[in-house]
Order: C-alpha cells, then structure tokens, then sequence
C-alpha cells in the first residue's frame, strides 16, 4: 500500500460543538487528513488570503454564520481567479430545494446535509473525503451534488 | 135690365172681367198658398226631425261630458298618486344611496380584515417556517450527542435503553419539523408558473430518493410525460411526497413499480363532475402496486394529521398528502386517490391546462 498523501482540510463553522463532532469524525477514519477550522465567513476569507500559498484541499462550508455567510464566502471564492479551483463542500443543517440548486450553480462540489446521529456524521465525512481525494476535478452531475448515505 | 146704360153694361162687363180675373188670380194664388203650405208643413216636419235629432245628439254629448268629467276626476286622483309614489321612490333612492354607501363602507372594512387575515396567516406561516427551521439545529445536537453517548458510554441496560427511546422522540420530532418546514413552505413562497417538462422534476425526485429507490428495488416508469404549467418548485414536493409515499406504502414482497403518465384532455372525457367539461386539464396520474389502502379513506388520508397505520409500522406524520393537496389547490385542480386494500393506489390530478 502506497502512502497516502495528507488532505488539509478547512471547515469554516461557527457552531463550537459542529466543529468538534467533525474533528471527532475525521479522527474515525482512515485516510490522513490535517484539519484547520475557522469560525466565522469573514475569517475564512481572510484565512485563504493569508494563506495564498497553502491553500487547503478542501474547504467544508458552514450556511448559516455571522458576520459573513457560507453563500457569500461561496460565491467570492468563485469569482476570486487564484481561489476558484477550490472544492467546496455545503455542510448545512437546513436541506431547501431552492437553496441546494442555487449552491449547485455558484459551483459547490457538495452539499451534504448534517446528519441527526454521529455514526452517519462519521459515515458522511468519510465518504466525502474519500471522494475528495478520489475524484477528478470535473462538474458533477446535479444527481451526484447532494451526498446522501445508503440506506438512512 | 134694359134700362142699363150702354156705359153701364159696359162696365158691367169690364168689372165682370175684372171679377173673373181676380178670381182666377185668387185661385192660382190659394193653389200656390197650397203649395207652399205643403212646403212649409214639410219643412217644419223635417225641422221637428233635426231637432229630435240634436235633442239626441245633445243628450249624447251631455253624456260624454259628464264622462269626460269623471275620467279628469279619476286622472287627477291618479295623479296625485303617481307624484305621492315618486316622491316616495325619491325616499326610497335616497334610503338606498344611503345603504349603498354603508354596503361599500362594510365590505372595504372587510376587504381590509381580509387583507389582515391574509398577511397575519402568512407571518404566521412565516412563523412556522423560521421558528421550525431553527429548531432543526439544536434537535440535531440533542440527537448526535445521544449517539455519542450511546456509541461510546458504557450505559446499563436500562440506560441504554431509555437513550434509545430519547433517539426515537427525537427521530419523530424531526420528521414533524421536516413536514412543518414543507407545510409552511408551500404557504410562503410565491406563486409562480411557468411552463416547466415534469420528466426534469420527475428526475430530480428520482435523484432525491435513490436510496430508497434502491432498496426497495423500486422502478419508476415516466415515458409519456408532457409538459404542464405549474409552480414548478411546489410540484417538486408534490411529486417528491407521491412517489415516496408509494415508495414507502410499497408491498414488502414484489418490486415497487410506480407509473406515472401525464396528458392534456378535455373536461367532458374525464369522468369528474367537479371538472368544467370545455375546459382542458393536464391529467397526471401516478400509480403503484403497493399496499393500497380501504377506499372509504379516500378522501380522510388528505387531511392533515390523518394516518392510516400505527408509527411503529409506518413512520410518518400525516402532512405529506395535506401538502399534496395544497399544492393542487395553488393549482386550481383537483386530486383523487382510488385503492382498495392491497391491490395499489392511483393519484389522477387534474391541473388546467393554460
């Protein structure tokens, strides 16, 4: 088995037990991966400008946050050319129809919807990462947007 | 005699002449006097005539006058009524302006309590949204740190147990959320149609559920399907809560196979009396071969709260069908639900068709 490269990971979530329920996930699974949080959209924005030259693999994105939400942090990461190649994973606790249309045009790569119980929590993470680290960088499908899991 | 004078006799004779004369004149004279009798006698008959005549016509017209004088009479009374009843319909108008006035006064209050009844539904509804929206965090926690709890605790029995029972209220409570959020959806957000292919809303639905489609090895046949005039973001749900439902009600012992087929029809080929017979309809049907239900709850399983298994059976809250048929109402259409007991159920909604 070859070494598997370190994913960093940002989450962005404004919520203190939210951030320990995925720190606790990420340590479940078996793929290595670097953790970095933020708690608010405006200290993301500023996380990745001062970091332009370590960006994370991945960036999980709370909705709903004070000073600046997962819509705007989305929406300026999109339209910033150094940021735009970011993935970025909608981690909301809300699920509406309209508003998981609207992340997939601005160019979400997921939405997952925080799971009820913390062995799906665990589950969900795992399979997103592992597709994070899987995938190729192209457009997913709006079937393949919001990650569900088997059978819950 | 002979003494007579010549002279005499002469004169005699000349007077006799004249007597004669005379005589002759006074008879012509008696004989035209006849005459003219007889004239006059005539004249004065038919004088006598005219004027029995004129007594008559006299008499007549006497009548009529007198007639003519009651007629006056009776169209004076007549008319002091008419003024009497014309003065009375002025009154009358007047009484109704006034009324009219106090009508439109009346109904504008209550166009306006409508109004109020209208908006304080809607924030109500908003209410309902925001408020259950908000509640889905903290229900969230709760129910991830219980499973924290139980998966990495060493709980007795009982405590485990009673953890466990805690899951399952707030598993309920959350389902009740979800369809509260999606009641109170369907109420608050606009009512825009547009021309939308139900195939695209069939396959989102088709995506939103794969899981459960897999697991219950279901298939969705949707090959003639048209296009429809809808809200399109409201059919999305009215579709999502149909074919789950059929999903869910599905005979645990056969495939789930659900069908769902839409076409344009007039009303007066729809076998519905509720439907206008020279309107046109977008009739969708969607059809399963699941556990059905009796049909004397044909009409109750659109209630809302209304459920026809235990929640230990079947979970649910009995919203689902309520905002299927709000959904349909925002359409102006009609839904109908035929099944008997384990022999599949058939929704046919009737939408106009623009």
């Amino acid at each position: 088995m070859h070494e598997m490269i370190t994913l960093n990971i940002l989450l962005a979530d404004d919520d203190k037990d939210d951030r320990q329920f995925f720190s606790m996930a990420l340590d479940g699974i078996n793929i290595p991966t670097k953790l970095e949080t933020v708690v608010d959209g405006e200290k993301l924005m500023d996380y990745l400008s001062e970091n332009r030259q370590q960006l994370p693999d991945v960036i999980f994105l709370d909705l709903n946050m004070p000073r600046k939400n997962g819509f705007e942090c989305l929406t300026e990461i999109k339209l910033n050319q150094q940021l735009n190649q970011l993935q970025v994973v909608i981690f909301s606790t809300s699920f509406e129809q309209e508003v998981v249309n609207l992340l997939y045009h601005n160019g979400a790569t997921y939405y997952i919807r925080k799971p009820s119980g913390f062995l799906q929590f665990k589950k969900i993470i795992n399979h997103t990462v592992s597709l994070i680290t899987q995938e190729n960088r192209s457009k997913k499908s709006r079937e393949d947007f919001v990650i569900t899991l088997q059978g819950s | 005699m002979a003494t007579l004078k010549k002279s005499d006799e002469e004169e005699l004779i000349i007077a006799h002449k004249e007597l004669a004369y005379q005589n002759e004149e006074k008879e012509k004279r008696a004989v035209e006097l006849g005459i003219a009798n007889k004239e006059l006698a005539f004249q004065n008959e038919e004088k006598e005539k005219r004027a029995a005549e004129l007594s008559i016509a006299n008499k007549e017209l006497l009548f009529q006058n007198e007639e003519k004088e009651k007629r006056a009479a009776e169209l004076s009374i007549a008319n002091k009524e008419l003024l009497f009843q014309n003065e009375e319909k002025e009154k009358r108008a007047a009484e109704l302006i006034i009324a009219n006035e106090e009508l439109a006064f009346q109904n504008e209050e209550k166009e306006k309590r409508a109004a109020e009844l209208i908006s304080a539904n809607k924030e109500l509804l908003a209410f309902t949204y925001i408020s259950s929206h908000d509640l889905q965090e903290p229900l969230r926690k709760i129910q991830t740190f219980v499973s924290i709890i139980l998966e990495t605790e060493n709980l007795s029995e009982s405590g485990k147990y009673n953890f466990q029972r805690m899951q399952l209220a707030a598993g309920r409570m959350q389902l009740l959320i979800d369809d509260l959020l999606a009641f109170s959806r369907i109420a608050t957000t606009e009512l825009v149609f547009e021309k939308s292919e139900l195939n695209v809303i069939i396959d989102e639905v088709r995506a939103d559920l794969k899981d459960t489609i897999l697991e219950k090895l279901a298939t969705i046949d949707a090959t003639e399907i048209g296009t429809a005039n809808i809200i399109a973001f409201q059919f999305r749900q009215l579709m999502y809560n149909l074919i789950s439902n059929a999903l869910k009600f599905s005979n645990p012992e056969i495939p789930a196979h659900i069908i769902i087929n839409s076409n344009i029809t007039k009303g007066s080929k729809l076998h519905n009396k509720k439907l206008s017979p020279e309107k046109s309809y977008c009739h969708i049907t969607v059809k399963d071969n699941g556990i059905g239900f009796e049909p004397q709850f044909s009409e109750r399983i659109f209630e809302v709260f209304q459920k026809l298994h235990g929640k230990e059976v079947y979970a649910g809250t009995g919203i689902g069908l309520a905002i299927v048929k709000k959904i349909v109402e925002n359409h102006n259409g009609l839904i109908t639900a035929t099944s008997e007991l384990n022999k599949g159920a058939q929704f046919d909604i009737y939408i106009p068709a623009a």
